[in-house]
């Protein structure tokens, strides 16, 4: 009879602990930022895990690479499988735990690092932070990249339990936090975020003058594993600066990035100094004024880049390819889709208000 | 059930301990600047405006009898100095708003998004046609800087700060000469 009550005891124990633990998981499912219409590029890192991992060029940075090269164009064109592991200011060492991550599974011919990143020697902005580290799987990448990042304010276990940090996020639900409580829709293609409008670069400041133009020791430190990381698995690592105007792009930085690649014999391309090669033109090709290229400017300096990438880095055509073909039918798809909605949206916009 | 109950009360409360207002959430920081230091600095008044928006903070510049501060609402500074001799905007990268820059003759005026305003994140001299209301100008060497303003708050590689009032005058050095001077906000710095 004792035995029996002790049984029901833990039965009853062990239920209330379970019914506890889902309704917080639930909670914290409802609570998470859904990233599906505003900011969506907190959304981008997670979906890379939803695709079929068997890419031949990997692109990690911030979003210097998701709004500038478009993997459509490379298999479009060239027949190259790539994606995009980028994420809003990602600091250099949340690259390269991103890229430790993408190793765990697969591994790609080629990598190419945006080398901005190499700016920044600490960790910035917490919401920074979250776009980029939120969306990753757990893995010991995962943890090292989160406790790289921290800032004063944060705490590693918010990042294991998100719900401690958005706990007060319940006064901003919309219907989108119930819609995507489980499962959220793509916001990118490959990891490209797309925008087909058009604001001319006009009025870009000079850079301001910094006390010390040196890259920082922690920054020097992760692009030297990035490189090491690479070599080991035998990934060609290709340096670019993508043609944005601004954040200002210093000649004392570039000559630093120059030597490094020389020193460790890595091919590195400066976008900004192929304007010319690839025809980027600044009255057309970006939406935001010289920050970023727009589906034009970014399908130009992709299809430059592809070439690149067949003649230095001897990567194959694998267009016939199967199952790969047919995924990339759909992806072209979706893509011509988006372009067409955009397009459509912007000239009704622009009737709206001539 | 009763047990389940208690339990399930008791996470609620461990649950919303400590729970701030629904601002210092990530999503509602919709702009890089919108985050607890901002808090710290003071709630927001019934208006909506933030203390920050409507007081002068820490070392000012002036420019034909205009006082500028960092962290204060640009509008009225800009309607005063009148049109910028260029203009300049960039959306911070996933964020609502535009980081602005307002270049006049001698110093330039950058600003971050704060609600429905415009706050000044920065002015930076860009040449000696302009000095500090302390009298400093670039060019001017460390001991004159230092006979103006004193020892630093705190000198970096190149650079002696002034801390005031939670903003930061900066004077970058080039050898004994300064080369740039800036009035930062710090309101912007890692959070």
């Amino acid at each position: 009879m004792n035995r029996l009550m002790k049984k029901n005891r833990l039965v009853k124990i062990l239920i209330s602990a379970a019914v506890v633990l889902t309704s917080l998981y639930l909670l914290q499912r409802l609570l998470m930022p859904k990233y599906v219409s505003d900011i969506v590029e907190g959304a981008l890192i997670a979906e890379y895990y939803e695709e079929e991992k068997d890419h031949d060029v990997i692109f990690i940075g911030d979003c210097e690479v998701y709004e500038n090269f478009s993997p459509a164009v490379l298999w479009e064109e060239y027949g190259i499988n790539s994606y995009i592991r980028g994420s809003a200011q990602q600091l250099i060492w949340q690259s390269y735990y991103l890229l430790e991550d993408t190793l765990r599974y697969e591994t790609p011919e080629v990598v190419i690092f945006n080398v901005l990143a190499l700016q920044y020697n600490e960790p910035q902005r917490e919401a920074y932070n979250r776009m980029t580290l939120e969306g990753m799987e757990w893995s010991m990448a995962k943890v090292h990249a989160i406790q790289a990042s921290l800032t004063e304010k944060e705490h590693f276990l918010d990042y294991v339990f998100p719900i401690l940090r958005y706990h007060s996020r319940w006064s901003e639900l919309t219907g989108e936090d119930v819609e995507y409580m489980f499962q959220t829709k793509p916001v990118s293609h490959n990891g490209y975020y797309m925008r087909v409008d058009v604001k001319p670069a006009q009025n870009v400041p000079e850079g301001k003058i910094l006390p010390d133009y040196r890259f920082g020791d922690t920054a020097w430190e992760y692009m030297e594993r990035i490189t090491k990381l690479c070599r080991d698995k035998g990934i060609r690592l290709i340096l670019v600066k993508a043609p944005s105007l601004y954040p200002y792009w210093y000649e004392e930085w570039e000559e630093q990035i120059e030597a490094y690649a020389k020193k460790e014999d890595l091919l590195y391309l400066n976008f900004l100094e192929l304007q010319e090669e690839t025809g980027i033109d600044f009255r057309t090709d970006t939406y935001d004024g010289g920050l970023h290229l727009n589906l034009s400017g970014a399908e130009k300096i992709t299809r430059w880049l592809g070439n690149v990438l067949v003649q230095e880095a001897g990567l194959l055509d694998r267009r016939g390819e199967e199952p790969l073909t047919t995924l990339w039918e759909e992806k072209l798809a979706a893509y011509e889709a988006e372009k067409q909605d955009q397009y459509k949206a912007l000239e009704a916009e622009q009737a709206a208000d001539p | 059930m009763k047990r389940l109950m208690m339990m399930l009360t008791i996470t609620g409360l461990l649950f919303t301990a400590g729970c701030g207002n629904s601002e210092k959430t990530i999503q509602a920081a919709s702009n890089p600047a919108s985050g607890e230091e901002q808090e710290e600095a003071g709630d927001s008044d019934e208006s909506g405006e933030t203390p920050a928006a409507q007081t002068e903070k820490g070392y000012l510049f002036e420019s034909e009898g205009v006082k500028i501060s960092v962290d204060a609402d640009v509008k009225p500074v800009i309607d005063r100095l009148g049109e910028a001799d260029s203009y300049f905007e960039a959306a911070s990268c996933a964020f609502e708003g535009l980081d602005k820059t307002y270049t006049y003759a001698g110093f330039r005026i950058e600003t971050y998004p704060e609600k429905d305003k415009d706050l000044t994140a920065c002015i930076i001299l860009t040449d000696d046609s302009v000095s500090t209301p302390e009298g400093v100008c670039i060019g001017n060497s460390v001991e004159e800087l230092k006979e103006a303003y004193g020892e630093a708050s705190s000198e970096e590689p190149g650079m002696l700060v002034y801390e005031k009032e939670g903003m930061k005058l900066c004077f970058i050095v080039d050898g004994d000469e300064i080369s740039s001077i800036e009035y930062r906000s710090s309101v912007l710095e890692a959070e």
